[in-house]
């Protein structure tokens, strides 16, 4: 009996997210080759990997392919190694606008490949753990939900700052959220958004609040902040339901609580998840044992398929983008999210009081 | 050598105010009944002549006076000829116009709970009776005395916050009982909405000194859905803009369950250029496990806010300064929930709200 061959992962791009999944899949034996315009030797070293000069030389020795530059080029580099053959875990926001979102499941489907949105948050326990109580009957109907996230402003690499480039603190930071209300509490239907930036001191801050209806009546409320350089990664959560409340606050959890000097510099560390492995690790896992289980595009109800898919990357881009035109509009903004994820060939969120059925439970 | 008990420092320089209770109906009368009963600087009256109009099991009237140790007349206009320097009115917010334009009319001082009114209009009726009648006006929001949103403001004043990008505020509680009439939109105004998003408007008001200037709210009533005793919404959430660009969120739901541990509570997390602050007046306690478990304890310890408010009405009466919130504070944060229940009428549409010389 033979061992399988390794599996050789092509990492593009080698930023703060490269440093978070780089020893991920190491981790579970891959081996690494890592593209990037700036930084690629170093963290190939650092992860006991190799630097590819180009995203061909890369494509030419990658089994799949791992993007994690920064949001404008996913679309061209995710496309790209699509088009050759290999399966893609792309960072989230899967693309800047719905429209290049959209495109990149459409180049998907065309080379009948597996593509999967890195929505980590739906792999940190504690909103897994949301989500699967939430699903369970535990609060009952949800009604009243609330999630926030912050950090200090990402200053650490300039394309952040560039609505043009990042979307800002919604499409990039709130993103995880706007996917995690969807995820929890069901399909969306309209969406309204404020944002205040202020630059003082040369040093930006952005604030937002969205405001989520659902299809069955619960309304959500995401607040997003890139802050102060001093302030602490945080999340918090606020399930009210019609039979009880869950709520979560990542300043309150975990066994261990420091806090020590220095402020960090070259990037604030990704946030720690409150116990156990480390969310992307699980993330990775499941995507890998996606990529194993078939050489070609993966239906979302085949038990091996990830917790999130493709087009729950698309449609959480849409919400993102509604927000960012309400933001501009000063209007709430109407969408169909149920409606999106036919039309793009996903299968609808279920009612809240559906509970998953054990041949769904990838989506557990 | 003895010892002295009772609050209030009543001496010849500091002669007893008479004051009365107007109103049982909300559940801060007995509050308000206990601190100024132990007063030695105040003499108590009350009347709760509506008493008759409440749900059978809601203890009202004279019952509810000789339970709490309180004198008691049948009407207001026996408490009001009386001649009471200052009332304290707690009746169903729809009545609190027509109690407060009799106690200005009779040249009394007035505390009114909160909201001041269900209608914009009343409430510029009450500001501008009392102005005419040059009775102070104030608007019972306790949480604005509470030390910790005395900390945030300073905080802000000292400038450590910076440029206020916005805030998150929630006031979430049970959904009120022992009391019908709050979740009767003929007497309350509304629901949560009404209920819960004036407090954490006032703070705001008092935090940034600026008008509201939009506002959009959405609502449901998924919460108590099947109790037909619950007749208005019992989830919310408002936006606010304000007037200098700070973006807020207001959770106003009545989401704790009936079995929580507290009755519910409000914070208010602050962001600005400097950082972030966040307040939880309520939040004080000591927790555990009671009842052999069965039950979560609660047993909060933060400072009485009724007794701190009260303190600075009587005050004001004293002296004729004008309140922290006052009437306009009082229009001013109606005005929030008035454009809140207008844009949920209007599907969510955001209201924009003019500035009026008045508030």
């Amino acid at each position: 009996m033979t061992a399988p061959p390794t599996l050789t992962v092509g990492l593009v791009g080698a930023g703060g997210i490269a440093r978070a999944h780089a020893p991920a899949w190491r981790a579970l034996g891959a081996d690494l080759v890592v593209h990037s315009l700036a930084g690629a030797p170093e963290l190939a070293a650092a992860h006991g990997g190799r630097a590819a000069g180009s995203l061909d030389e890369l494509l030419d020795v990658a089994d799949v392919v791992d993007v994690v530059t920064p949001t404008p080029r996913h679309l061209e580099v995710a496309a790209t190694a699509l088009a050759a053959g290999r399966h893609v875990l792309c960072e989230k926001p899967l693309a800047r606008t719905g429209t290049d979102a959209v495109a990149l499941l459409e180049a998907a489907r065309a080379a009948d490949r597996q593509l999967y949105p890195g929505h980590v948050v739906r792999f940190f326990p504690e909103y897994a753990a949301l989500r699967a109580a939430v699903r369970a009957g535990d609060v009952g109907t949800p009604a009243v939900l609330r999630f926030a996230r912050g950090g200090m402003f990402p200053v650490w690499s300039p394309w952040f700052a560039d609505d043009a480039q990042s979307g800002g603190v919604v499409l990039d930071l709130m993103i995880h959220d706007l996917d995690i209300a969807r995820w929890v509490a069901g399909e969306v239907t309209e969406v309204f958004a404020t944002r205040r930036t202020v630059e003082q001191d040369g040093a930006p801050h952005a604030l937002a609040h969205v405001v989520l209806t659902h299809a069955d009546g619960a309304i959500t409320h995401v607040r997003g902040l890139w802050g102060a350089p001093h302030t602490t990664f945080r999340t918090s959560f606020h399930v009210a339901g019609d039979a009880g409340v869950l709520r979560f606050d990542s300043a309150g959890a975990g066994g261990v609580r420091t806090d020590l000097p220095p402020v960090p510099s070259g990037g604030q560390d990704r946030p720690a998840p409150a116990a156990g492995e480390s969310p992307y690790l699980t993330e990775i896992r499941e995507v890998a044992r996606a990529f194993a289980a078939s050489p070609t595009a993966l239906p979302e109800s085949d038990p091996r398929h990830p917790r999130v898919s493709a087009v729950d990357g698309v449609v959480a881009v849409e919400i993102a983008e509604a927000a960012l035109a309400s933001i501009e509009s000063g209007a709430p903004v109407a969408l169909d999210t149920a409606a999106r994820a036919r039309a793009l060939g996903g299968t609808p969120l279920p009612p809240h009081d559906t509970p998953d059925l054990v041949t769904t439970g990838s989506r557990a | 050598m003895t010892v002295d008990t009772a609050s209030g420092a009543a001496t010849p320089d500091v002669p007893v105010l008479k004051v009365a209770v107007l109103s049982f109906a909300h559940t801060h009368a007995a509050s308000y009944v206990a601190q100024l009963r132990d007063r030695r600087d105040v003499e108590l009256l009350t009347a709760d002549p509506d008493a008759a109009t409440a749900p059978a099991g809601e203890l009202r009237g004279r019952e509810f006076a000789d339970r709490h140790g309180a004198p008691y007349v049948a009407t207001y206009e026996e408490a009001l000829a009386w001649g009471p320097d200052a009332v304290i009115v707690c009746a169903e917010n729809a009545r609190h116009r027509d109690v407060v334009l009799a106690a200005a009319g009779a040249g009394a001082h007035v505390l009114c709970e909160k909201p001041l009114a269900t209608r914009v209009a009343d409430a510029e009726a009450m500001v501008a009776a009392c102005d005419a009648a040059g009775v102070v006006l104030m608007t019972a929001y306790p949480v604005r005395f509470s030390p910790e949103f005395q900390t945030l403001r300073a905080l802000a004043e000292a400038g450590t916050l910076g440029t206020v990008l916005g805030a998150t505020g929630t006031n979430n509680g049970k959904v009120p009982a022992g009391r019908a009439w709050f979740t009767d939109p003929d007497l309350a105004g509304g629901g949560a909405l009404v209920d819960h998003v004036v407090h954490v408007a006032d703070l705001l008001d008092a935090l940034l000194g600026e008008d509201a200037v939009a506002v959009r709210a959405v609502t449901n009533r998924i919460l108590h859905g099947d109790d037909p005793q619950v007749r208005a919404e019992t989830g919310g959430l408002v936006s606010i803009t304000y007037a200098g660009g700070a973006e807020v969120t207001v959770d106003c739901s009545w989401s704790m369950p009936d079995d929580g541990p507290t009755w519910g509570g409000l914070t208010l997390q602050v962001v600005g250029t400097g950082g972030i602050v966040e307040v939880d007046p309520f939040g004080a306690h000591v927790g555990g496990l009671v009842d052999g478990g069965a039950r979560p304890a609660w047993l909060g310890f933060g400072e009485n806010l009724d007794a701190l408010m009260l303190e600075h009405f009587l005050g004001c009466v004293r002296t004729g300064e004008v309140p922290g919130p006052d009437g306009r504070t009082g229009l001013r944060t109606l005005r929030v929930v008035a454009a809140a229940q207008e844009s949920v009428a209007a599907g969510g549409a955001v209201v924009r709200l003019t500035a009026d010389p008045v508030g």
